[in-house]
């Protein structure tokens, strides 16, 4: 790989030097293999290799970018002139230059540490382990319906700008999980999943998959799927509710990190993913939620399926806060966005792969933990709702209004766990929600939950990100079935 | 561009070095260009050649799939003795019959010279004529002008043959104020020639201009006149929900069971028309196989779903030409679909519309029920109140809780006139209507 990116640079130099403010480009690698089976019968792997070249320039205030699948020298001369040329379409409409600041210079090397390659181990192993949850699922009788997954993505990704940055870095993804279903009649399906609903998704190797510990819970997801079959639905009513870490790492995702991706507060995904409530004028001022609610950006937190050591602008990652005691006090921003508030770039710039451009990502976002632990959340609660796992969540285009629901929960009735109750959702505002939370959990409970599918941009760019949490309390929040 | 001769020349030499028993080389290129821009500037401005080989060899009924991008002699004759490596390694799936036929596919003009050739400048001289027009109305755009041309050519070794280009182009905008107002509207077109940037602009700036000091509605069922664009958004959900074979052969799919029986009103016809002028899509699918029209919804009445040979086999039916790329293992789905006209106006829906809520399009579509259809999501960039047959006052964004299937049993009224919608890389082609008893909720407090 290395002798391609000398090559590509070399165009990029020859061609860029003179006419452009900067430039950069990116040669990616990335391998995914996912194995999958669906009531015991193993579906096709899908195993795939992608590896491409991506150029960006910024000439004249304007941003041009062009990337191609085919390496060969006539194709690099064609993919950095039309990167140029795409560049100087730009500015025919744009009447503000865009401003880097200070272009990075950062040259090194990161890997994510794994101890097990799950791409040179056999896929008889693999499909063990899949058959092997196959039958501790298919032990509870009454459980018909079944899927489990592993999947694992190695992306090599080369970096170099002309202002000088030289970057490899390798980043080695393990996820897993299964669904406990029963399905009764032609309408009605229960199910139940572990870790959560699409699984849990980590920084490196197999051996990571010990720790999601999906044999030892397996019997008792498949029993409360068969509890769900007679449970009652989800009371209609105001109550206190405390979410599973799963649920909360979600929660975080959709309200607290897409409002506060500076590219969106800035309008860049007006006509797609939407904006943002969360402007710059608010910052520093805007109570965003209650004093208990700490949380922070961190590429560098280990394990985190965001964990790098740079950004796709080459900006070395750091933790930078971005709700400080409730108050907003930080964005997730490129080197771009980061200039327009005279801020430092939280490294969050990030591209799918070598076939698109750096956006305004989420990385590890960590809600930092409380002093309380499960129980004694739980044992505070006079009326309210556990909600665990993940089945539903939609939040309009501002990110305000949201409802999100869990798979299953329970009442919680003078400080107790009762009766377990279907699907419930709960719907609010979103400072009005972070403001009602009264404890963020307890470290020894925490989490840091893998995102692999996040949605942004156009073309549609699958981001990965990671958000941290225990088990999250919120008082009068209004609950469903 | 992808030359043809030359592309089932090496794939077909790929071919001999298998030693399954069946092996398919699957090519799927891209050449997407796409200028976003926000705040009146462009912000991205890019191109992208994509080209991928997918292999699928069988040996003894175990399946082996693999991928490169390298499109060398050497490259794509190692991929073919991957997949069949892979394929020694998987188990035997029982339920595996066969890799499709030859058959002959009809020739269609999909590949517009217009659209192909569309280059950054064009691009851009499209996106400063709407953010011109806005910029008089004292408005500021977003958008994104996107042109694509998809290759894709198929080889198998029972004699499969197929090769095809097909090209697209889409112009989506929002025009917005300084008050939050918006409006948003979108134009897509096999032949980019045919999509005016003055003709969206206008529709977007007139939504904008309407949708100053929006007022709040109370949550309850109200009639609703949504907009092409709106039932679009729906039926691509009631198309992830049932319309393939493998959801409905796991008994996953709301047309489980219901095949001939009535699901939806009697003025609802939807039908998977691959081979209707104005989408000039590809006239096979990812295995080679002729996409035909499938009746989905007849009347009411639901007929059938979309297949792909190994579907087709389990429900003891043919291939209806919808397989994806080899590595997906979401089963077949719809890729052109086209709800029936009805013989009404907008402004005849409007007109006869005592009290209703006017709705351009939706946001974040999700699954609350998949068996019962049942979606949320939220209204977005131009939604008005309807009193006494006439659009009047913005109203807030409000959430909606629906079943699609309930939504389309209550549609008073059907526009004659249909447009071109897309999604996800699903092309629809679809009316406006008028559907009563549609569940809206305020997004306040």
């Amino acid at each position: 790989m290395i002798k391609l990116v000398e090559d590509i640079d070399g165009w990029l130099n020859k061609l860029t030097k003179a006419k452009c403010e900067y430039a950069d480009l990116r040669v990616q690698q990335i391998e995914i293999e996912r194995l999958s089976s669906s009531s015991r019968k193993i579906e096709p792997v899908e195993k795939s290799v992608t590896l491409g070249f991506g150029v960006r320039v910024l000439k004249d205030g304007s941003w041009g970018f062009a990337a191609s699948s085919q390496f060969n020298e006539k194709e690099y001369e064609r993919i950095v002139k039309l990167a140029i040329a795409i560049a100087d379409a730009s500015r025919k409409v744009n009447k503000i230059p865009i401003e880097l600041g200070q272009y990075p210079t950062a040259k090194g090397n990161y890997e994510t540490p794994f101890t097990k390659d799950p791409f040179t181990m056999s896929i008889a192993e693999k499909l063990d382990l899949l058959a092997h949850w196959e039958d501790l699922m298919h032990a509870d009788a009454a459980i018909t319906a079944t899927m489990a997954f592993l999947d694992f993505r190695r992306e090599t990704k080369m970096f170099r700008s002309t202002a000088g940055s030289d970057i490899k870095q390798v980043l080695l993804h393990t996820g897993a999980g299964v669904t406990c279903g029963i399905v009764k009649g032609r309408r009605e399906r229960y199910e139940r999943s572990f870790p959560t609903s699409s699984g849990q998704f980590v920084s490196g190797g197999f051996e990571q998959i010990a720790s999601f510990k999906i044999d030892e819970n397996i019997p008792k997801v498949a029993a409360q799927a068969v509890e769900m079959q007679t449970a009652a639905e989800c009371p209609e009513k105001v109550a206190d509710i405390v979410l599973s870490p799963d649920l909360a790492s979600l929660q975080i995702h959709e309200s607290i990190g897409h409002p506060l991706e500076l590219d969106r507060v800035f309008g860049s995904e007006r006509n797609f993913s939407g904006t943002s409530f969360a402007t710059t004028d608010k910052l520093n001022k805007l109570k965003y939620a209650s004093e208990f609610v700490n949380v922070y950006s961190d590429p560098t937190y280990p394990g985190g399926l965001a964990t790098y050591k740079y950004d796709d602008d080459g900006v070395e990652a750091s933790r930078t806060p971005l709700i400080k005691d409730g108050i907003l006090v930080g964005y997730l921003s490129s080197l771009e966005t980061a200039k327009r508030i005279n801020a430092k770039s939280s490294a969050a710039a990030r591209a799918e792969g070598w076939g698109n451009v750096p956006l305004v990502r989420m990385t590890n976002l960590t809600l930092e933990p409380g002093d309380k632990k499960f129980a004694d959340m739980i044992a505070e609660i006079e009326d309210g709702i556990y909600i665990e796992g993940v089945e539903q969540w939609s939040i309009d285009d501002n990110r305000d209004n949201f409802t999100l629901g869990g798979e299953v929960g329970w009442e919680i009735k003078n400080g107790k766990l009762g009766a377990m109750v279907k699907a419930p959702s709960y719907s609010g505002n979103t400072v009005q929600f972070w403001n009602s939370c009264d404890s963020t959990g307890h470290k020894d409970e925490w989490v840091l939950w893998g995102t692999p599918n996040c949605g942004k941009g156009e073309p549609g760019q699958n981001g990965r990100t990671a958000q941290g949490a225990a088990y999250v309390r919120f008082r009068q929040v209004k609950v469903g079935g | 561009m992808i030359d043809k001769d030359q592309t089932l020349s090496s794939l077909k030499e790929a071919l001999e070095a298998s030693t399954a028993d069946q092996t398919e080389l699957c090519l799927i290129g891209e050449d997407l260009s796409l200028t976003r821009f926000a705040e009146s500037q462009i912000h991205q401005n890019m191109y992208r050649a994509d080209t991928t080989v997918y292999v699928r060899a069988i040996k003894n009924k175990k399946i082996g799939i693999t991928s490169t991008g390298d499109l060398s002699a050497q490259a794509l004759k190692q991929a073919v003795v991957d997949a069949c490596t892979i394929a020694e390694l998987m188990p035997e799936d029982s339920d595996f019959d066969s890799l499709p036929s030859p058959q002959t596919a009809p020739t269609i003009t999909a590949n517009d010279a217009a659209t192909t050739e569309n280059t950054p400048l064009l691009r851009a001289d499209a996106v400063g004529k709407v953010v011109e027009l806005c910029r008089k109305s004292d408005l500021q755009t977003a958008g994104a002008y996107r042109v694509t041309t998809d290759t894709v050519a198929v080889v198998n070794s029972l004699g499969v043959e197929q090769f095809g280009t097909s090209s697209r182009s889409e112009l989506s905008l929002t025009a917005n104020g300084e008050k939050g107002n918006a409006g948003w509207a979108i134009a897509y077109a096999h032949d980019a020639k045919t999509i005016s940037p003055e003709q969206i602009a206008k529709r977007a700036i007139d939504k904008a201009a309407r949708s100053l000091d929006p007022i709040s509605l109370e949550t309850g069922p109200y009639t609703v006149i949504l907009e092409p664009a709106a039932v679009g958004q729906l039926l691509l959900f009631l198309a992830f929900m049932g319309f393939g074979a493998k959801t409905l052969y796991q008994q996953r799919s709301f047309m489980a069971g219901k095949i001939g029986e009535k699901i939806t009103g009697d003025n609802i016809t939807i039908i998977e028309d691959p081979l209707a002028p104005e989408f000039a899509g590809l006239p096979f699918d990812y295995e080679g196989v002729p996409r035909k029209q499938v009746t989905l919804i007849e009347n009411g009445i639901a007929r059938g779903v979309v297949s792909n040979s190994y579907y087709a086999r389990l429900l003891q039916s043919e291939s209806t030409g919808h397989a994806l790329p080899p590595n997906n293992t979401y089963g077949p789905y719809p890729k052109y679909m086209a709800v029936g006209a009805g013989n009404s106006t907008i402004e005849e829906m409007v007109a006869s519309t005592g009290r209703g809520v006017y709705i351009t399009h939706f946001w974040y579509v999700n699954f609350l029920n998949p068996m019962k259809t049942q979606v949320t999501g939220t209204t977005r960039d131009g939604t008005f109140l309807i009193e006494n047959g006439k659009i009047g006052a913005a109203i807030k964004n409000m959430r909606i809780n629906q079943s699609i299937l309930e939504a389309f049993a209550n549609a008073e009224m059907i526009s004659k006139t249909r447009e071109l919608y897309p999604q996800y890389s699903v092309a629809m082609l679809v009316p406006a209507m008028k559907i009563n008893n549609f569940g809206l909720e305020t997004t306040e407090g």
